[in-house]
């Protein structure tokens, strides 16, 4: 059922770009929808209750002198992941039902989509690489032809950054499959030195501070489904990555220190950043910075409650992101523009649903309890306090302390884009108009979820439960 | 005195001999001097070769360089039709020296003394340096013979010099006896030691590496496009093949004097030819730099040839970065001979207004950059890089990984250049002879046999030693 749900979207893709010419956007983006929605729906049927360690096990021998196999299958850590990719996949088509679509943008969403999916489903080292990798030119794609501002710059940033990092990442699967035998996920043992070499890849990708600085351009950059898909998906592949490559590994306590930390100061940096933004869609991609700094952290510490924390602040953060590059894609067609000062004051008063859902996401965002931001922050904060064998009570104190003040600073960024946008005295203008239907059903399915996870965080920490006993040394 | 001759080894060179001699003979008793007359004594000749070289017993490793060495002249040939009716190039003279180049190259894989070694070497030097400046009226291609010459001789000048050294070490030119005799050598270490060096350099040149490196690129774009890609892919075969089975034969024991400079050097190699191909403009510059990046590539395993992938992760590589090339260069002469330039301005759009030859190249720069959806091209990669890892050479890997990266950035770029929006109808040869797609065959059946490698990588890894 996997290989279905993998190999429809990418030959859909494919098919959707080599015959642009031959269908309209509109039916095209309907096309990929569907498409989505029957992938969602497969890996939805796929679970088998968390007794099964590997769901829907797919194993065929694929390269024999390197042990690689195509190793297809869904973990409880992985398949929040892959519904949530699933679930963005679809409304990324959905978003793009409208006449000025271009049919080659549907395809190259399905590929990319795809191609993600098929990261959080390999259970094997090499294909889970040629997956994180496929992705990227479809991608430099999406940035350099839909995209405003500097965007080939900013996109052959994005690809050569993200590139460097797997890079590194090919190195450690290379020593770490050398030591465990094979390239099974399961058996790999990278020594030290394979795990800082990691951790750095994947630190770019996730990403992590000082690394980060491919992403505000590229976010901001990208058109909105690109930037939803950069955001939602592209950074879980990074804090996947980490939880599958160096969480389990003994040797993380070379790197633990390092990442906490890192992430901790993400927090706060990336709370600075965004208070001195004036775009919007530049300050919503640094404050995804924040978001993957308490993932970090939370990975850095190898507990049950971290790799939960982890989990449920990746999804979280990937819905949450997601609604908020929508909203700002929907004021950017309605204004033309992301500039706070130049979208103007008092949404409440002129685009009163679009602002209501835009605050509702950027308080998510914040860590309002009741919201889906919420659990991901707290768990992540109370496996620090908690501490662990592999990461220091004085580290992880420092990290908790650093983040408790850039949760004060995330905030004050907060409060005062809601000043700046929702609330004060409204100065309507002709461009001004209530959601459209897409953009109804877009964001209303993303307000539910946020809502749901909120209210119900058993849904996804329910099914880590386990990990703790497989992860354990 | 009596030479004793292995016809196991001999066999298929001389067919190749014979097929260079028939094709000057033909050329030059049959008035009208077409391509064909000349081409099919050729085809015949490395065909025949090729059998012969499958009804022996070569060992393994020679046997698969042999291989590669005989695929990649066919491919060149075949591929070389494209040239037909251009009036500066002679035909007969052409496919003797080709053929020429490639039995010394033959004779090279599987030489097992070091004086059979420097013969070969120069049977394979001296063809390929005529090929450089065979074009008539070209000042170029003549002023890049002379480079190639010059750095030619001067390598193999301090090989000799190696050689004789080792010579009065060993007593023996026999990689079997050197070995012994290296084990307890009387000559003090740094003797020994400049003489592995010394020798070692000649093949380094041939191969392209640093510091050895400069005549490449100027060769490649002084030459015809077919002799670049028999330059990149054939000569560096010999030169890889020859060099491992010497150090990994004759020299093992003096494995500390030479492996850490072979690392570096390889080291330096990839860094500088990436470094290099970042600032190329035209498409030919771009992957005579890139070879030179990619010898580097070929040459780290072997810091670690003691260990069980030490020699076939090279030649696995090899196999398939020579057939990635070989489309890449083809398809690049097709691309000149229609639309008279390969510069990459000029290239933009190509897999959108001429996908049958846009889409190959685009594949090929992607299995050299081992990018996916090429598998076979990052398998190969995997593969250079584990032997490196499982020798305890952490930092060579490092670097070859970060030179995975800088290759992306130029492959990548030449693949997006391919599938960028074209600017405006580009100028194409109105009426391209039938010669011409001959060649293009070739380049589909070798894109082909890249994407079943792509799709099935066990293909190529369990049949090549």
């Amino acid at each position: 059922m996997i290989v279905v749900a993998l190999v429809v979207p990418l030959v859909v893709g494919f098919v959707l770009i080599i015959a642009r010419s031959h269908v309209t956007g509109r039916r095209a983006a309907w096309i990929g929808a569907a498409t989505m929605s029957v992938t969602l729906a497969l890996y939805a049927s796929v679970w088998e209750g968390r007794e099964q360690n590997i769901s829907g096990d797919v194993d065929v021998a694929w390269v024999e002198p390197l042990a690689a196999r195509l190793h297809l299958g869904v973990t409880a850590v992985s398949w929040p992941f892959v519904l949530m990719t699933a679930f963005i996949g679809v409304l990324c088509c959905l978003w793009l039902v409208a006449d000025d679509t271009s049919p080659a943008l549907v395809g190259l969403v399905l590929v990319v989509s795809a191609s993600s999916l098929g990261v959080f489903s390999s259970r094997d080292a090499l294909l889970l690489f040629v997956f994180f990798e496929l992705a990227l030119v479809p991608m430099w794609f999406v940035i350099a032809y839909w995209g405003s501002g500097d965007r080939r710059r900013a996109a052959t940033r994005f690809l050569l950054f993200t590139v460097a990092g797997s890079a590194l990442l090919l190195v450690g699967i290379v020593i770490g499959a050398l030591r465990g035998g094979t390239l099974d996920l399961a058996d790999l043992r990278p020594t030290a030195i394979a795990v800082v070499l990691m951790t750095l890849g994947l630190a770019v990708k996730t990403p992590v501070v000082p690394l980060h600085t491919w992403l505000p351009d590229a976010h901001s950059s990208a058109p909105t489904v690109g930037s939803v898909l950069l955001a939602a998906v592209f950074l879980k592949l990074g804090t996947y990555g980490l939880l599958v490559f160096v969480g389990p590994s003994d040797d993380i306590e070379v790197v633990a220190p390092y990442l906490a930390v890192a992430g901790a100061i993400g927090i706060v940096w990336s709370a600075l950043a965004c208070y001195a933004q004036d775009d919007l869609k530049r300050l919503i991609a640094y404050s995804s910075i924040g978001h993957m700094g308490f993932v970090g952290l939370a990975i850095s510490t190898r507990s049950e409650v971290g790799v939960a924390a982890a989990v449920f602040g990746s999804v979280a953060h990937g819905v949450i992101t997601a609604l908020l590059f929508f909203v700002a894609g929907s004021l950017k067609d309605r204004y033309g523009t992301t500039s706070l000062a130049g979208i103007g004051r008092g949404l409440y008063g002129r685009t009163p649903w679009l602002a209501v859902v835009f605050v509702v996401a950027i308080v998510a965002s914040m860590g309002l309890p009741g919201l889906a931001g919420f659990w991901g922050e707290l768990l992540a904060l109370r496996a620090a306090y908690d501490g662990s064998i592999v990461l220091p009570s004085s580290v992880s104190w420092t990290a908790v302390g650093i983040a408790l003040l850039g949760i004060a600073l995330t905030t004050a960024y907060v409060v005062r884009a809601i000043r700046l946008l929702a609330q004060g005295e409204p100065a309507p203008r002709e461009t001004d108009r209530g959601l459209g239907r897409r953009e109804i059903v877009v964001m209303g399915s993303l307000v539910v979820v946020i809502g749901v996870l909120g209210l119900w965080p058993g849904l996804i920490l329910d099914l880590l439960e386990p990990v703790y006993v497989v992860a354990a040394p | 005195m009596s030479i004793p001759i292995d016809w196991t080894v001999a066999g298929p060179a001389t067919f190749a001999m014979i097929g260079a001699l028939v094709a000057l003979l033909v050329d030059a008793f049959y008035p009208r001097r077409t391509w064909l007359g000349s081409g099919i004594p050729a085809t015949v000749g490395l065909l025949a070769a090729t059998v012969e070289l499958a009804r022996g017993d070569l060992p393994s490793y020679p046997f698969a360089f042999s291989l590669i060495v005989l695929m990649g002249s066919l491919f060149v040939v075949v591929a070389s039709t494209i040239k037909n009716f251009e009036n500066a190039m002679p035909p007969g003279e052409y496919h003797f020296l080709l053929m020429a180049a490639c039995a010394g190259a033959l004779l090279m894989v599987s030489a097992s003394d070091l004086v059979t070694l420097i013969v070969a070497l120069e049977l394979l030097s001296l063809p390929s340096i005529a090929l450089v400046g065979l074009r008539q009226g070209d000042t170029a291609a003549v002023r890049s013979a002379w480079t190639f010459f010059l750095a030619s001789v001067t390598s193999t000048a301090i090989t000799l010099m190696g050689i004789s050294l080792l010579y009065g070490i060993a007593g023996s030119l026999d990689y079997g006896q050197l070995r012994e005799a290296l084990v307890d050598a009387d000559a003090p270490d740094g003797v020994v030691a400049v003489a592995v060096v010394l020798t070692v350099i000649g093949l380094v040149f041939k191969l392209g590496a640093v510091p050895f490196h400069l005549w490449v690129p100027d060769t490649y774009l002084g030459a015809s496009i077919l002799v670049a890609a028999f330059l990149s892919t054939v000569s560096k075969a010999a030169s890889l093949g020859a060099l491992l089975t010497v150090l990994a034969v004759a020299l093992p024991t003096a494995q500390a004097s030479w492996e850490p400079v072979v690392g570096v050097v390889a080291a330096v190699t990839m860094t500088v030819g990436n470094i290099g191909a970042l600032r190329q403009s035209d498409a030919v510059g771009l992957l005579a730099w890139s070879s030179i990046a990619q010898a580097g590539f070929l040459l780290a395993p072997a810091v670690a040839l003691s260990t069980p992938y030490g020699l076939s992760a090279p030649t696995q590589y090899l196999a398939v970065y020579a057939l990635a090339n070989l489309v890449a260069f083809a398809a690049l002469a097709v691309v000149l001979r229609l639309r008279g330039s390969t510069r990459l301005d000029d290239l933009r759009g190509m897999a959108r207004n001429d996908p049958w030859m846009g889409i190959p190249l685009a594949f090929a720069a992607l299995v050299l950059a081992g990018f996916p959806p090429a598998v076979i091209g990052l398998v190969t990669k995997y593969l250079v890089i584990r032997p490196v890892v499982d020798g305890d050479h952490v930092w060579l890997a490092v670097i070859m990984g970060v030179n995975v990266m800088l290759g992306l950035a130029y492959y990548v770029r030449l693949v997006v250049t391919l599938c960028d929006r074209p600017e405006g109808e580009p100028y194409v040869s109105p009426s391209p002879p039938v010669s011409v797609r001959i060649t293009k065959s070739t380049v589909l059946l070798g894109t082909a046999a890249l994407l079943a490698l792509s799709v099935w990588p066990d293909l190529l890894l369990t049949h090549l030693p």
